[in-house]
């Protein structure tokens, strides 16, 4: 093990029996290199600067996660996290979470995360809800038929329940997107869409071999939900929704 | 990047150049390494612009309202029994203003698109602020299914 002076920035963790494949430059156009220990191979970069900028290295990070997960199976890090050297690697990391990084490798090898996102069609889904509100068709007529400087706060109340109507909408959509792919994966998350449109977020977990039977079911899905939800799938990707069990959610690693 | 329909039966891959869809795969989902040392991100703020702070605000349900006071409902009152001339006015009306305000927040995300573009980013501090208490991942609910 080299002793290396500076930062080291952390992209992931794979097996190191894995040899998992690694492009020529990381972030800020460091070379991507190895820190092996026990088994376990960490993905780094030497940093030298203490500033990135996000919008490259996000990138950057992205080519270097992408090329090692082609084959191998690599225990994605949280963007911008960063240790102190080489030592670091191993004594904050790759030792004192061996039992579950080994874990995390076993139970996911030979396995990827396949995203199936909805977005509604807006004008589709407002016109649903009008019909099926009868509150909203209500206070839609009486906001039309007022000068619009009146019926400001009618305004922000219809678009309110319209909010709301979409939040119902969502939850039933994303149960009855969630339900069809029953059988077809190993494991699931559904995220919160991030979208003002979007319909579901979902993240399954399907092992590689059968990663083309399931675009079956994301057809037979897309055909049930016709013009009314557009679907986009995307895939493979590293099980980035699937590594980070015990810990809470959403902390950003930089905060 | 290029959207594709699943029908197709080709699956998208998030590109570096497609910005947005990178973005939302690895920006807060991970694994979470308890001591690192802090680096300054630039123009991370920017990357994290939650949608959803749009979609809770006034100017949302202002934007909603709009909306829904433009559609064109005069079949409305009969609506029973017309899916087919709700389905030819929904495909055949042109794409709404009213995804504005979410393109907005897209550009916005995917405004330093080009990999010299990104000089015009605020400068944040190490501990950035999240734009809003609520993030993506917490909210998610989980569940293993035995296949």
């Amino acid at each position: 093990m080299t002793d290396a002076e500076g930062n080291v920035y952390v992209y992931g963790v794979a097996s190191a029996a894995e040899r998992a494949s690694l492009p020529d430059a990381g972030v800020a156009g460091a070379g991507v290199r190895i820190v092996e220990h026990d088994g376990l191979a960490a993905i780094v970069s030497d940093l030298d600067s203490g500033t990135l900028v996000a919008a490259r290295e996000v990138r950057a990070h992205w080519r270097v996660i992408e090329a090692a997960a082609a084959d191998a199976t690599v225990l994605p890090v949280r963007f911008a996290t960063v240790l102190a050297g080489d030592r670091a690697v191993v004594e904050q990391l790759l030792e004192p979470q061996a039992d579950r990084l080994t874990e995390l490798l076993r139970s996911l090898a030979g396995r990827v995360q396949l995203a199936v996102k909805g977005e509604y069609d807006e004008e589709a889904l407002l016109r649903e809800i009008v019909r099926e509100a009868p509150a909203v068709k209500a206070l839609r007529e009486r906001v039309r038929t007022r000068p619009e400087a009146a019926a400001y706060y009618d305004r922000i109340r219809l678009g309110e329940l319209v909010s709301g109507e979409i939040g119902r909408r969502r939850a039933r959509d994303q149960q009855m997107a969630l339900a069809s792919f029953e059988g077809h994966a190993e494991a699931s998350v559904a995220n919160e869409p991030r979208s003002a449109n979007g319909a579901f977020d979902l993240a399954f977990l399907v092992s590689r071999d059968k990663v083309d039977a399931f675009g079956a079911p994301v057809r037979a899905l897309s055909e049930t939900l016709g013009d009314r939800i557009r679907l986009r799938y995307l895939g493979p990707l590293p099980p980035y929704s699937f590594v980070d069990e015990q810990r809470a959610q959403g902390a950003p690693a930089w905060a | 990047m290029a959207v594709s329909t699943p029908s197709s039966g080709y699956i998208d891959r998030p590109r570096p150049s497609g910005l947005a869809d990178v973005i939302e795969v690895i920006l807060d989902k991970g694994l979470v390494i308890d001591a690192y040392v802090r680096v300054s991100l630039i123009g991370i703020e920017i990357l994290t612009i939650d949608a959803r702070i749009v979609i809770a605000s006034v100017d949302t349900y202002l934007r909603f309202a709009e909306a829904v006071g433009r559609l064109n409902l005069a079949e409305a009152d009969d609506s029973q029994g017309l899916p087919e001339l709700m389905e030819s006015m929904t495909s055949g009306g042109a794409k709404s203003k009213t995804s504005g305000a979410l393109d907005a927040v897209k550009e916005k995300i995917t405004g330093g698109d080009d990999d010299d573009g990104d000089d015009d980013e605020k400068k944040t501090p190490s501990r950035s602020r999240r734009s809003s208490g609520s993030s993506s991942g917490s909210s998610s609910s989980r569940r293993r299914k035995s296949s």
